[in-house]
């Protein structure tokens, strides 16, 4: 071949390098049909030999070995197998043989077939072990707890020697055998056959869906160095349920943990349509048929009846109930103790809850591991972690107990324990039938029962001792425990005649707990006599005749029972007298003494005997130097200092009394030993802002001495009236003003002073509010001279009102205030300088005035006053003289015929009337019948009398020529423009008169105006003249008047003078009747106020 | 007549009054007692849906009526009857209930140990339940009636019925609301017919 490759090769290397690739391709292929070409002929040639020898092995003890038969060789041809292992062995068979299996190593194997002769290299490395294929013995299943047992042999006797099995178990489910789970189950070949069990829990209750089950296995031998393999699978071995017609959901009433997740199936022949957990809608999973299953994920805890599952189908629904839990938590706070060394109680708390109940909840059981013995807990649905209890009973002669507490419930169980010396967990029931009884007044005896076989150990006892208004006090008592459960003891150290309220509690020696206390026993001690006698006091009376005795009943503590009397008794050095018993409760008697010194003793009495007695001396050293001094409490007591005085052998005593009390003084007294210098005084019966008077007593062998008097107040209150003053003179620039003193209880404090606030006011308009509040009108005086009794206030203004206020005030505060309202009186010599100045002053001037007038005298007439003619000697006008004397009579300015030189009218009208102040109606224009038509209170009446006539001499030398004169109008529309109408209007003025008319018409002339126009005024709706003329009253005595009385018509002005100006304007003068105060005239310059 | 519980007060105890008004005086109160039962049987019921949890709750919930041994709901045709049968078929139901009610008291009592309330409601309802046929019964015997007659064995019923609620919890939930939807009905019935008596009635 080789040859043949290099005569092929050889050719090519002649060929260029593109030639050469073609040509190496080609000798490829050559070279591949070469090598097929020989690899058939060896191949031929071994066909014609035995081939191919295998070994495989399923129990490592025997191999199983085999080859292909050479071509030509028929069935049952027979084959010389040699083997060399060290011994020669040749075995003579058909196809197949199975040989002991080889140590480890190659061996030479020979086949003999007829004149053929194959030979092999057989090592173990090259034999294959497979197990045999495994068979289920039995597969049965648990529906109540879903789970299949498996049962097999592994047939372990065919090993040699031990090895490890690896079993492959697969489950398969439903008809189409979906693979659900495949596990795996290791165990050990150990010579024998052993029958192996297996279980498996199912996630889907078995009668869902039919369960099949096979198993492998694999043989893990470590000395075998060939091939392991797994052993075929086993026959299939199925589960199912077999179920009636009838339609049921699985799991029936299962109980689950919360949080895991559960699979419920309907096994039914109809279509289920729907699935609900609670109100919950769940998807469907079909199973084999109609049947369906739901898979609940992560439950949460049931309610107290169960989770409720329904399939619904077309005309019914299937239900089942799932109870999803928590297994019982580790008993918590397990406790035992006995309440009377006969019963052990134990308890404990449930912990976290199961939410199970029922047949469901949890069991609880308590073993006693020495004894062996156990109680179970009677199942009672107690609230949620409540405690709960059960009892033991103690066993004769043991006193530890290791106590296991199991508690169980369909989802597991838990456990606690306790080792406990019950002897030391004594927690004693409650003392009961506590009695008391006397051994004296100050001892009883206490029984009580407490039940209980204490025999054996101490009993350590607490008695409270209650005594009313006094702190309880608790005596602990150790006693040795009785067997009948009755206990005695003795209490002493009591207060004789007094109420005691006993109750007791026990525990054990060594301590574990208080039982709880007993009732309460109320008991009243017995009496006994008086500790000490009455604290005494004397007064003497007012006279100085009797000497009163004064005592203080005896405190419960020292009276030891009731007070029934008092023996009062006085001794002198000759004699002694006895008084009658003075019976409880009176605290005083009264002895008539001379003035001997007396020793006065009080003795108590109550049903047992009689007090020490107690002594007073009669005798009171008087004392010149004595001062009567202040004092301010702190609120509730006062403090009282002294200096010391070795001459005081006795107690100092200190009694006061009310001040404002009749005598005798005597509220109280307070006894203070010799050596002290400093008492407070307290008494419920101090009250702020009353006065109370204090004296000091020493006490000598003799008697006593008053050393101090003091007043004072335990608290200074502010006065609760003001002070009463009153005004005691009054001046024009001075107020004198007394008060009196305020009464003592109604002070409530020492009088530091007055306050006195006064400022200008008068009643109802002056307050003198806040007075404290610095205001700069009120003068504020303050008076701390509490003898000062008068004030005079200076630098007043007279005949003014002045607001008066006063008040007192304390340490304690300000009293209220009192007022009043003075006058002072009025200044006579300001008065007098007020008036004769201005009348001086205007003498003055008019004395200067007069001078000047006098002296100008000339110039004035000519200025103001100059001689006007008189209009009678006009010839022209008659006017009647009655005219301007207030007659109400029409008056006619008549004319007369005169005959003017000439009438000027200054006046400068328009075509169109402009409004006039005044209107002059013609007489002969007016027609009387009309004008008497007109009511009054329709037309104001102005009186126009004109007083004075301004002239203006327009021509002097005509006017002196006589005959003719002008007579001048002056419009004073200039000055009155009111009520003027618009100029742009003036024929409705003329026509239709509902505009302003002017008061007055002034015709100058009747022949200058149309009477026709003046019928048309006339007839107008609108304003009247508010004058009407034929009412005016001429009142100026230097008016011209008309003198036909007859006529209704006035005449104003004087035409017929010479040349006069004049304002046309009524005056407006208030007392002429007939004056509406719409006219106006030059005098009112001169006659009316200069406001008017 | 031997007093019984729930047994009205005895007609012939004053003589002067005629039986007539006794009759009426007995069958008013009969009614009166059934119609306040109906009321708290509706109570019952409703306290009962309440403790079973979803989806007995909830609107629509319509659950199998299972049948109850020795006791079905009033026929259809029942109205139709006369009323003295009518009234004879109650008083046998209501005799039928009272142990039904104490099965499903016992049931509830493992189911809902806590529910105080419901467990009171079911052992007053068998105690009313009692009471009524007993007046029922009273009534029927006024009227002249017979009050025998087949009638189911109250005890038999019981145990049948507990037997089934031992079955499984849902099954049990089921039935006991079952026979506290009878309870209404046959307490709504008795009152309804009794008030075919009562003065005022139909009748």
């Amino acid at each position: 071949m080789m040859d043949i490759f290099l005569c092929l090769k050889q050719p090519s290397r002649m060929v260029d390098s593109k030639r050469m690739r073609m040509t190496s391709n080609f000798q490829w292929i050559l070279l591949t049909f070469l090598l097929l070409y020989l690899m058939n002929q060896v191949s031929s040639q071994k066909k014609r030999t035995p081939h191919d020898l295998k070994c495989v092995t399923n129990n490592l003890q025997v191999w199983d070995c085999s080859w292909r038969a050479p071509s030509g060789a028929g069935r049952g041809a027979a084959y010389e197998v040699c083997i060399e292992n060290g011994l020669h062995s040749c075995y003579r068979l058909e196809k197949n043989t199975k040989i002991p299996a080889l140590s480890p190593g190659d061996h030479e194997v020979t086949i003999n077939f007829g004149s053929s002769i194959s030979k092999f290299t057989l090592n173990e490395k090259d034999v294959s072990f497979i197990p045999d294929t495994p068979e289920i013995l039995n597969l049965s299943a648990d529906f109540s707890t879903s789970t299949l047992h498996l049962k097999w042999n592994d047939k372990g006797s065919v090993f040699p020697r031990h090895s490890n099995v690896i079993w492959e178990i697969k489950i398969l489910r439903k008809k189409n055998m979906e693979i659900v789970k495949i596990m795996t189950h290791n165990t050990t070949l150990n010579g024998k056959d052993t029958v192996h069990h297996w279980s498996w829990t199912s996630d889907m209750p078995l009668e869902c869906a039919t369960h099949y089950v096979g198993i492998r296995c694999y043989i893990d031998d470590p000395k075998f160095s060939g091939h392991k393999e797994w052993s075929n699978w086993s026959l299939l071995k199925n589960i199912s349920w077999s179920s009636d017609s009838q339609t049921k959901v699985f799991p029936q009433d299962k109980v689950i943990l919360v949080g895991s997740d559960i699979t419920v199936c309907c096994v039914t022949q109809e279509k289920v349509l729907l699935a609900l957990i609670g109100s919950t809608n769940c998807p469907l999973i079909h199973l084999d048929g109609e049947n369906v299953a739901i898979k609940i994920h992560n439950i949460s805890a049931s309610e107290s009846s169960g989770t409720n599952v329904v399939f619904s189908v077309e005309d019914n629904m299937f239900g089942t109930v799932i109870f999803a839990g928590y297994p019982p938590d580790i008993p918590q706070k397990l406790n035992c103790e006995t309440y009377d060394l006969k019963e052990i109680v134990c308890t404990w708390n449930p912990g976290r809850p199961t939410s199970l109940v029922g047949p469901r909840n949890t069991s609880y059981t308590l073993c006693e591991s020495f004894s062996g013995k156990c109680v179970r807990y009677k199942r009672a649905e107690v609230p949620t972690n409540e405690s709960y209890q059960l009892f033991f009973q103690m066993l004769s002669n043991q006193e530890i107990y290791n106590f296991t507490l199991n508690a169980r419930n369909p989802l597991g169980q838990s456990e606690s324990t306790l080792l406990v010396n019950v002897t030391e967990k004594v927690h004693p029931h409650t003392p009961t039938s506590v009695k008391v009884k006397d051994i004296n007044s100050t001892a009883v005896t206490l029984s009580w029962h407490l039940p209980g076989s204490f025999a054996k150990i101490k009993l350590l006892c607490q008695i409270e001792i209650n005594k009313t208004n006094s702190v309880h006090e608790l005596r602990n008592i150790t006693m040795k425990g009785v067997e009948n459960s009755s206990y005695l003891i003795a209490v002493d150290k009591l207060n004789p005649y007094t109420i005691y309220i006993f109750r007791i509690r026990c525990s054990t020696k060594p301590f574990w707990k208080w039982s709880k206390w007993s009732n309460e026993k109320q008991y009243l001690t017995t009496e006994a006599i008086p500790s000490k006698g009455p604290d005494t006091w004397r007064e003497w009376s007012s006279d100085g005749k009797n000497l009163i005795i004064y005592w203080k009943p005896l405190s419960i503590n020292e009276a030891n029972g009731k007070i029934l009397s008092y023996n009062v008794s006085c001794s002198s050095d000759e004699e002694t007298q006895s008084l009658s018993e003075i019976l409880d409760p009176q605290h005083k008697a009264e002895i008539q003494l001379d003035k001997n010194d007396y020793i006065i003793s009080v003795v108590a009495k109550n049903s047992v005997g009689s007090s020490p007695p107690s002594k007073i001396a009669s005798m009171e050293i008087p004392n010149d130097d004595l001062k009567i001094e202040q004092a301010v409490g702190m609120g509730n007591g006062i403090l009282l200092t002294w200096n010391y005085d070795p001459n005081m052998t006795c107690d100092y005593v200190i009694k006061w009394c009310n001040s404002s009390r009749s005598e005798p003084c005597l509220m109280d007294w307070k006894k203070v030993p010799s050596n002290s210098t400093e008492t407070v005084i307290e008494s419920d019966q101090f009250r702020p802002g009353v006065r109370y008077n204090f004296f000091l007593y020493g006490c000598r062998n003799q008697g006593y001495q008053l050393l101090r008097s003091i007043i004072g107040y335990v608290e200074e209150l502010a006065p609760t009236v003001a002070p009463n003053f009153t005004v005691e003179d009054t001046s024009a620039d001075s107020i004198l003003v007394r008060w009196e003193d305020i009464p003592v209880e109604e002070l409530r404090g020492f009088l530091r002073g007055y306050l006195f606030y006064f400022e200008k006011g008068e009643r109802d308009t002056s307050k003198m509010r806040g007075l404290e509040s610095g205001r700069s009108d009120i003068k504020v005086k303050n008076i701390t001279d509490i003898s000062q009794k008068t004030l005079r206030i200076v630098d007043l203004q007279g005949k003014t009102s002045y607001h008066l206020v006063l008040r007192a005030y304390t340490d304690g505060g300000m009293g209220p205030e009192k007022s009043m309202f003075v006058v002072t009186k009025e200044n006579s010599v300001g008065l007098i300088i007020a008036i004769l100045i201005p009348v001086a002053v205007a003498v003055i001037v008019g004395v200067v005035t007069s001078i000047l007038c006098y002296r100008k005298r000339e110039w004035i007439k000519e200025t103001f006053y100059p001689d006007i003619p008189n209009p009678e000697n006009c010839k022209a006008l008659q006017f009647q003289k009655s005219v301007c004397e207030g007659s109400s009579a029409l008056k006619t300015l008549e004319m007369n015929p005169c005959t003017p030189n000439n009438v000027e009218v200054l006046e400068t009208r328009s075509m169109v009337p402009k409004t006039e102040d005044t209107e002059i109606i013609s007489p002969v224009a007016e027609r009387p019948e009309d004008s008497s038509d007109v009511e009054p209170e329709n037309h104001v009446v102005v009186s126009y009398c004109p007083p004075v006539i301004e002239e203006e001499i327009a021509n002097p030398g005509a006017d002196e020529a006589g005959g003719a004169s002008q007579v001048i109008y002056i419009d004073i529309q200039s000055m009155y423009q009111p009520q003027a109408k618009p100029e742009e209007e003036p024929e409705n003025d003329l026509v239709g008169g509902a505009g302003y008319k002017p008061q007055m018409h002034l015709p100058v002339t009747s022949t200058v105006e149309d009477l026709a126009a003046e019928d048309d005024l006339d007839k107008t709706a609108g304003y009247r003249p508010q004058a009407n003329v034929n009412t005016w009253n001429l009142v100026s005595p230097d008016s011209p008047r008309s003198t036909d009385s007859n006529s209704e018509i006035v005449s104003f002005g004087s035409p017929c003078s010479t040349n006069s100006r004049q304002f046309l304007i009524p005056p407006k003068d208030e007392e002429s009747p007939k004056s509406s105060g719409g006219g106006w005239s030059f005098t009112n310059f001169f006659q009316n106020k200069p406001n008017d | 007549m031997s007093r019984r519980e729930g047994s009205l007060e005895d007609p012939q105890a004053d003589s002067s009054v005629s039986p007539l008004l006794h009759l009426e005086a007995k069958i008013q109160q009969t009614h009166s007692l059934a119609r306040l039962l109906t009321k708290y049987a509706e109570q019952l019921l409703q306290e009962y849906v309440q403790h079973q949890g979803d989806p007995f709750g909830l609107p629509g919930f319509s659950p199998p009526r299972p049948p109850v041994a020795g006791l079905s709901a009033p026929a259809p045709g029942h109205a139709g009857l006369p009323v003295p049968e009518r009234l004879r078929l109650d008083a046998a139901a209501l005799a039928v209930l009272p142990p039904l009610l104490d099965v499903v008291r016992r049931r509830q009592a493992e189911l809902n140990p806590r529910a105080a309330r419901l467990l009171r409601r079911l052992e007053d309802s068998a105690r009313q339940a009692r009471a009524l046929g007993a007046a029922v019964e009273a009534v029927l015997g006024a009227l002249g009636a017979e009050t025998g007659g087949p009638r189911p064995e109250p005890a038999a019923a019981a145990a049948a019925i507990a037997a089934a609620a031992t079955g499984g919890v849902f099954p049990a939930k089921v039935l006991g609301l079952r026979v506290c939807s009878l309870y209404l009905e046959w307490v709504s019935r008795t009152e309804a017919d009794l008030g075919q008596l009562a003065p005022g009635g139909p009748a």
